[in-house]
């Protein structure tokens, strides 16, 4: 076994410490004790992948860029891989998002760098499967896997992607026995690390500054060149005149970032990036009550629907440690595109004990004897492909009454014929390596000893909404780009199609689910949309 | 979290059945005096093998860290919680989700098990999902307690320190 709490860690590479010294413009709204009227090029809302991108591509040609993030600025200094913090300081709602009716937790970050501050690395192109998709069904052009290549090329040399070259923990290790054991194919995940310790805290905030997400890479890089970033402005709506659109207004948080201090914050802009992710970008478009004549706006969002078994062995696993995510199987993703049965991809969460206690979703012994084994236990996860089929049509983003958004997401037959598949294929997989037990995440299953027990008690379960858990830590969708707007609300430059000077920048624009872990499809499109908006300036 | 649209409506039957709603309960930020009551009785259930029905001490910490994490959720998200507490708590929708006729104050470990898979087992989506969001955020809140995270064979996570003479190595192993 591993006891990685003897290890003492410096942080001697939090770049926000020599902030003064490198004239970064930064400023807390929550400290704002007036107005704070601001003018650029461009402002871009949210700093996450598509964000954080968008503005070094920007900022590197010339154009004055202003970067507004509804959460805090927290940096390697502060974290100390302590669950109830991170959850608290990085993710969006303390990790209480969920769906409307609280069918699917949402894991989504909400500080500086967005979900790449806490995603756990894992970098894949879009898939080809799903570019040729999106050209042939979706009316999506200039993203074939050739014109993209150029523009991942450039993010994965940017952020450092790469195969993992280190041995998998063993929670990873044992999907990748399962899958030879069984004949399914696997392979290496490519990471966004240098550096890297293989501590397995990526989702709590990289201690050591090795991931090379949006806040210690593109931020820094447009903190250099002379960007403003705001934090703690959380943007209300876009301004506009007529059909043109002149920049954001944005309320200031207070400093736990859960309420307003009463300070507005206006930027004028030539250009407006929404960038806030799938869930935010449609609620500032909803909020500001933009033209949308074909109802577009917020529709088709997607989550990968996740669910999860958990397995326990004599052998200790540490799921806890090491690179969180290395081996992933593509074995039951593909079979069929858009038609057919939903498919999905197979990969492992880390599972620091509060993270683990809530996957489990049990109560009385069977989660206490079961999360006092978590040093012998290993996670499979299914990530769903939702989308692709004509039966998976995705949730839809509304504004509540005070302009906080809501996902609607109905789990349909389709989506849970999938989990009960799922469940199937991954305890198969946890006995075939020698499992003593496993679990399928269902509230009313438990520890099965043999995959016969498991197989039969998977084929009585009510697989339904709220009884089977399912989360999402990927929303994709809901302002997807496209040439015909009546079927899309951008075109695929990311311009918005009935109002001028207004982009979408990040996962939104997705027509579909990826079919892979998204930040490198964020990447690398947001790359290119950034590239050919410069032209514009350039002109 | 439990869905605070679908929620809005019963919660509302519950309170005009019941009496209305308090502030926080002593010693409380979020968590009013019957919702401390409820989860007095849900604990030991939940946390059954960690935390007896007598354990008040244990119980008590896991009050407070649950109050401590329902600060760091949102208000949506908050508001759609205590509406769940409220169809628990008030005394005929209490009766018909959870079969406990009696106040929680009176309720044994059985009684809450009872109302537990009651929930769990319910044809009805919307107590199946107040279920998984009460044990959800009942053992987030015991497993957040760093030494009771040590239960489960984790040893921690490496030491933190803030300050070190520039140019350290960025790691280094401390023999014990």
């Amino acid at each position: 076994m591993t006891d990685l709490s003897r290890l003492t860690l410096g942080s001697t590479t939090d770049p926000y410490n020599r902030a003064a010294e490198r004239g970064w413009d930064i400023t807390d709204a929550s400290q704002l004790t007036s107005s704070l009227e601001l003018e650029a090029d461009v402002v871009i809302v949210g700093t996450g992948a598509g964000g954080g991108t968008a503005a070094e591509t920007l900022s590197k040609a010339g154009l004055s860029v202003v970067l507004l993030e509804a959460g805090p600025l927290k940096t390697s200094s502060q974290f100390d891989m302590q669950e109830r913090a991170a959850y608290r300081d990085l993710y969006q709602e303390g990790t209480g998002r969920g769906t409307k009716d609280g069918g699917m937790v949402i894991l989504q970050g909400r500080s500086v760098g967005g979900s790449t501050t806490v995603n756990w690395t894992t970098s894949f192109r879009t898939p080809p499967e799903t570019l040729k998709f999106w050209a042939e069904q979706m009316g999506v052009s200039g993203c074939s896997v050739e014109e993209m290549a150029p523009y991942y090329q450039h993010m994965e040399s940017r952020l450092n992607i790469h195969k993992w070259p280190q041995t998998p923990n063993n929670n990873n290790g044992m999907l990748q026995r399962a899958s030879e054991k069984l004949g399914y194919s696997w392979a290496t995940i490519h990471r966004n690390v240098r550096g890297c310790l293989n501590l397995g805290y990526c989702g709590l905030g990289c201690p050591v500054d090795a991931k090379q997400s949006m806040l210690v890479t593109t931020i820094p890089g447009a903190l250099d060149n002379k960007a403003k970033l705001v934090h703690r402005a959380r943007v209300v709506r876009v301004l506009r005149d007529g059909d043109v659109v002149k920049g954001v207004e944005a309320e200031a948080l207070t400093p736990d970032v859960r309420g307003t201090t009463g300070q507005k914050i206006t930027v004028r802009a030539a250009r407006t990036i929404l960038a806030g992710g799938a869930i935010n970008t449609p609620a500032v478009l909803l909020r500001s009550d933009v033209p949308d004549p074909h109802g577009r706006v917020g529709k088709r969002t997607f989550l990968h629907p996740t669910t999860l078994t958990m397995g326990i062995y004599e052998e200790s696993i540490d799921p806890f440690y090491g690179a969180p995510q290395s081996i992933y199987s593509d074995h039951f993703q593909w079979q069929n595109v858009h038609t057919g049965p939903i498919g999905f991809k197979l990969e492992v969460p880390p599972l620091q004990p509060a993270f683990a206690a809530g996957f489990y979703a049990a109560a009385g012994e069977e989660i206490t004897q079961s999360m006092a084994q978590l040093n012998r236990t290993q996670c499979m996860i299914a990530l769903m492909r939702d989308g692709f089929h004509e039966q998976s049509q995705g949730g839809a983003v509304e504004i509540d009454d005070k302009g906080q958004p809501v996902l609607d997401y109905p789990i349909s037959d389709y989506l849970l014929e999938g989990v009960r598949r799922a469940f199937n294929v991954m305890l198969e997989m946890q006995f075939a390596t020698g499992a003593q037990s496993a679990r399928p995440a269902h509230k009313q299953a438990k520890h099965y000893a043999t995959w016969k027990e498991a197989k039969a008690a998977v084929a009585e379960l009510d697989v339904a909404a709220h009884k089977a858990t399912i989360g999402s830590a990927h929303v994709m969708g809901g302002c997807a780009m496209g040439d015909d707007p009546k079927r899309s609300v951008a075109n695929c430059d990311g311009k918005y199609h009935h109002l001028d000077n207004l982009y979408i920048m990040d996962g939104s624009l997705f027509p579909t689910s990826i079919g892979a872990n998204p930040q490198l499809s964020i990447y690398g499109l947001v790359y290119k949309l950034s590239t050919n908006l410069l032209s514009q300036f350039q002109a | 979290m439990v869905g605070a649209a679908a929620l809005s409506t019963m919660s509302a039957g519950a309170t005009l059945s019941g009496c209305a709603p308090s502030g926080p309960a002593s010693g409380m930020t979020i968590l009013r005096p019957e919702d401390v009551e409820l989860l007095r009785a849900l604990t030991p259930a939940v946390m059954k093998g960690k935390i007896a029905p007598g354990d008040t001490a244990r119980i008590d910490q896991t009050l407070q860290s649950f109050d401590t994490l329902m600060v760091d959720l949102s208000e949506p998200v908050v508001a759609g919680v205590l509406q769940a507490f409220d169809v628990l708590n008030m005394g005929l929708t209490r009766g018909l989700t959870t079969g406990q006729w009696s106040a929680w104050s009176k309720a044994t470990l059985e009684d809450a098990e009872s109302a537990l898979a009651r929930l769990r087992d319910s044809g009805i989506g919307l107590l199946n999902a107040i279920y998984a969001a009460v044990i959800r955020l009942i053992i987030s809140s015991w497993y957040l307690i760093p030494e009771n995270a040590l239960t489960t064979g984790y040893p921690g996570p490496p030491k933190k320190v803030t300050r070190v003479a520039p140019g350290a190595a960025p790691v280094e192993e401390v023999t014990q």
